[in-house]
């Protein structure tokens, strides 16, 4: 049995917490300072897709792997 | 006619698959004719836009929606770069509306062209090298290779330098692998979920993957939005501005 899917699984659940903890941190600021939420925004928007990149390339690999 | 009506969803498809033909989703005629009425729309539009354009105020939506639109991109320019980001504005405007209607093709279609890793890997080698550019004409050409060799060490730390300034050159090659990745991996991922939840529905005669369908619009908006941010940060990075003008300028807004 190929274990990619859990791997893939495994990765998604490491990129999940990680946004979350962006979202989480990000809603506590807006939530703190409304006015500055169009500077919250930006560099939050910035750091999820870091964090996405990592899945992303993930994926590419295990799905190499499935081929 | 029936071939016209082959062009919507990944389940649309995958029908079409079943009956030997490799096309995909959309054939040639049946994409001209979309092209067709696309353009038709765009040009009613902008005439419609230009026309509220004589008025002080604009009351026409469409001009409102359009200067929106270009406002929006100009607070993205002049809020990241600084107040000399607003001659950047053609090329932010450009790749946004590039990526964003490629974006917009992939919810109707099978396949859209930022769903291909090569038309990506292409805008994000235009998006760098119109950094390396920017950055040449800003600071020289080696100011700008200064930039690499991060801050200036001195004594036994020197050797320190060369290091970073490979890795920093690294990591330039990088930008393009990872604009252009994530930009392919969203939009093409979208895809391949889709069609994946059309297969778990295919029994029931239910298309599961349309209900993706706000999911995949939310992100083509965020990821235009991406890659035309991470350029204007790149630009930003490279094209100093004295900092106490763009702040003035960024509070005006």
């Amino acid at each position: 049995m190929n274990g990619t899917p859990f791997a893939l699984g495994l990765a998604a659940l490491g990129v999940a917490i990680g946004l979350g903890l962006i979202g989480s941190a990000a809603m506590s600021g807006m939530a703190r300072q409304p006015e500055a939420i169009g500077k919250i925004q930006t560099p939050m928007l910035i750091a999820l897709a870091f964090v996405e990149l990592v899945f992303l390339l993930t994926l590419f690999l295990g799905l190499n792997m499935v081929k | 006619m029936g071939d016209l009506l082959h062009l919507g969803t990944t389940l649309l498809a995958e029908g079409g698959a079943e009956h030997g033909a490799a096309h995909h989703g959309a054939n040639f005629v049946g994409l001209m004719v979309y092209l067709v009425a696309i353009i038709g729309v765009v040009v009613y539009l902008l005439a419609d836009a230009k026309k509220g354009l004589n008025n002080r105020y604009f009351t026409r939506w469409t001009t409102q929606r359009l200067e929106q639109l270009y406002l929006f991109v100009e607070n993205m320019a002049v809020g990241i770069i600084g107040a000399h980001g607003r001659k950047y504005i053609p090329m932010v405007m450009t790749l946004w509306l590039l990526i964003f209607f490629g974006n917009l093709t992939a919810l109707f279609f099978a396949t859209s062209p930022t769903a291909d890793l090569s038309f990506n890997l292409g805008l994000a080698l235009i998006a760098v090298f119109y950094v390396q550019w920017e950055g040449m004409r800003a600071n020289g050409v080696g100011g700008h290779f200064k930039h690499f060799a991060g801050p200036k060490l001195s004594g036994a730390l020197m050797i320190l330098t060369p290091m970073i300034f490979i890795i920093e050159l690294v990591s330039e090659m990088m930008k393009n692998l990872s604009l252009s990745l994530r930009l392919y991996g969203n939009i093409d991922g979208g895809h391949k979920a889709a069609e994946a939840m059309n297969e778990l529905g295919k029994s029931a005669y239910v298309p599961f993957g349309a209900f993706l369908m706000p999911l995949k619009l939310m992100t083509c908006v965020v990821q235009a939005l991406i890659f035309t941010l991470l350029f204007c940060v790149y630009l930003s990075l490279v094209t100093h501005a004295d900092h106490g003008d763009a702040h003035g300028e960024a509070h005006a807004h």
